[in-house]
């Protein structure tokens, strides 16, 4: 125990410097096209993290957490459509904050439901607001969706003003946006309040007779996985500059998180992200020889579920768990 | 009196587990509910507790009637609760665990000073714990996972404790741990109202018992009432 903490700290340093440098320099070794990849895999980590607060964090399984994602960038869309000189965080922190709303004013119905019955909520509510999109033409402009809507550019009052049409300078700052949410999702699940998530996976009633009330902290959870799935909805608007019932409330938007979840591995915060990496690698290597995506996707899902339910992240601790035990023995 | 159950009925579905239940437990004492498996000793707790929620009756604890209100509810009113079966957060960390059981303060109103339970009083109840305290609960012993129950249930500070089925499926020493921490958190103040199906163990601790038989309350009284009556005894107890 002494021997480990005392050792030299810099080594822990190694990893995250590497990951900067390598996301600081992606954009130009690979070009364009593989930064617009790498942008959509990171509005989807987000997406998918906020949808394993509900999952892993609180043992309930949503089917319709596009509602959160889709109302984050109608709400961004929307204000930028309407409103002008909008500052550039001040639209991502609406897309964020719509979400949220959102996730508040569900909690009351959600918070009466349980296991099958929450997943058919979701699902009822996801659809509903994909619905309520189409039909209310005079406010979301029905398929057609918003579009054309001017994006603001980052400005650092008195130093710059940096262009966010352009792949490259978009790319830093969906990085910077996204990791600041991973971070401070992780952040949160290490708090008090990440303790008494995982209670409430446990054993709600546990979490209530120790005092806790029950419904309050789930709305709670509510609000804030709505908050980031909002944001992740808010740059996926600003990155398309076009947001569709299609793109934001469609079934498959709810379900794609849920399959990287599934892929990545339920039960771990890394899960998500590696999710994520995994089906945006496979996609783009997909898409080279056909154009039935889904049948790929559908037999990795298939390959999890059947052999691997730990996903890749557990695929991997077992792997260096097997390693270790042959280099200890 | 601390706690007043009058004619408290619960059902479960169209069964009526508990019928015209009544009981008081006084500051101070541990009383013991007894009787054969599947009597309703459990389901009583848990109508007091709010986890299974009664049909009539009332829960009178400090001058208000508890029945019916939500579990998170009577825990801030002051009740402590330790569950049966698998007790702890098995996701949770040792101390974790404690800190779970240390939000809700309040309940009970003299622990102040000496008498109040926090981390460096459960450590010293239970010194194990202050090494382990990195460890998931997934991987303490049975008994392990009891005391570390107990201890969240005191890290709240209650005044009156439901411990349900204390010592099930645990090997006789760590029972009579169990016991013995059960009656020294009592000797230092706290009131307790005991599930117990091992008769030693619940007559040992308990001042007054209380016998359930299908549904009912068939006895009540001291240790002393009860062994004098073996018919009593063997009509709820004896299989």
């Amino acid at each position: 125990m002494i021997a480990k903490k005392s050792a030299p700290s810099w080594k822990q340093w190694v990893f995250p410097c590497l990951v900067g440098v390598i996301l600081l320099a992606y954009p130009w070794v690979l070009g364009t096209v593989y930064t617009n990849i790498f942008i959509y895999f990171a509005i989807f980590s987000v997406f998918a993290a906020s949808l394993n607060m509900l999952v892993s964090y609180l043992g309930v399984l949503s089917f319709g957490h596009a509602l959160f994602y889709g109302g984050g960038a109608y709400a961004t869309a929307l204000f930028l459509d309407h409103i002008e000189g909008l500052g550039l965080f001040t639209v991502i922190l609406i897309g964020g904050a719509a979400g949220a709303a959102l996730g508040l004013i569900v909690s009351p119905l959600l918070n009466r439901v349980k296991a099958t019955a929450f997943a058919l909520l979701t699902l009822a509510l996801g659809q509903l607001a994909y619905m309520a999109c189409l039909k209310l033409r005079f406010i979301t402009y029905g398929e057609d969706g918003v579009g054309g809507f001017p994006i603001p550019d980052l400005t650092l009052p008195g130093i710059a003003s940096i262009n966010m049409m352009t792949a490259e300078n978009f790319y830093y700052l969906a990085v910077v946006v996204l990791s600041l949410c991973l971070l401070l999702m992780w952040f949160l699940t290490k708090t008090p309040f990440g303790s008494i998530m995982i209670g409430i996976r446990d054993n709600p009633d546990r979490v209530d007779f120790l005092g806790f009330n029950l419904p309050m902290t789930k709305a709670i959870v509510f609000v804030i996985s709505g908050f980031f799935a909002g944001i992740a909805g808010a740059v996926y608007a600003l990155f398309q500059n076009l947001v569709t019932p299609d793109g934001a409330f469609h079934i498959m938007t709810s379900f794609t998180p849920i399959m990287m979840l599934f892929v990545g591995g339920i039960g771990t915060f890394a899960g998500p992200i590696v999710g994520s990496g995994v089906m945006t690698i496979i996609e783009e290597l997909a898409t080279r020889y056909t154009t039935q995506i889904a049948l790929f996707n559908g037999i990795l899902l298939v390959l999890v579920v059947m052999y691997f339910r730990t996903g890749f992240v557990g695929l991997y601790l077992l792997i260096r768990e097997k390693l270790f035990q042959k280099e200890s023995s | 009196m601390l706690l007043e159950v009058k004619n408290l009925n619960t059902f479960y579905g169209l069964s009526h587990v508990l019928q015209n239940i009544s009981l008081t437990v006084d500051r101070g004492e541990i009383v013991a509910l007894l009787g054969r498996n599947g009597m309703g000793k459990s389901t009583t707790l848990k109508s007091i507790m709010g986890l299974a929620k009664p049909r009539s009756g009332k829960v009178v604890y400090g001058g208000l009637n508890l029945a019916g209100k939500p579990p998170y509810k009577i825990a801030q009113a002051g009740l402590g609760f330790i569950p049966e079966d698998r007790r702890i957060f098995n996701n949770l960390t040792v101390l974790e665990n404690l800190n779970m059981g240390a939000k809700n303060q309040g309940g009970n109103a003299g622990s102040t000073g000496q008498n109040r339970w926090n981390l460096e009083r459960v450590f010293a109840t239970f010194p194990w714990m202050k090494d382990r305290i990195a460890q998931s609960g997934q991987f303490l012993s049975g008994g392990e996972q009891q005391m570390l129950a107990i201890g969240r249930a005191l890290m709240g500070n209650p005044e009156l404790l439901l411990v349900d089925e204390p010592t099930e499926g645990l090997a006789p020493l760590i029972v009579k741990q169990v016991r013995d921490v059960l009656k020294e958190i009592n000797q230092a103040g706290m009131t307790i109202l005991l599930v117990e199906h091992n008769y030693k163990v619940a007559t040992s601790l308990a001042n007054r018992v209380y016998l359930m038989g299908k549904a009912r309350i068939g006895f009540e009284g001291t240790v002393q009432e009860l062994e004098s009556k073996p018919d009593v005894k063997q009509d709820f107890l004896e299989v």
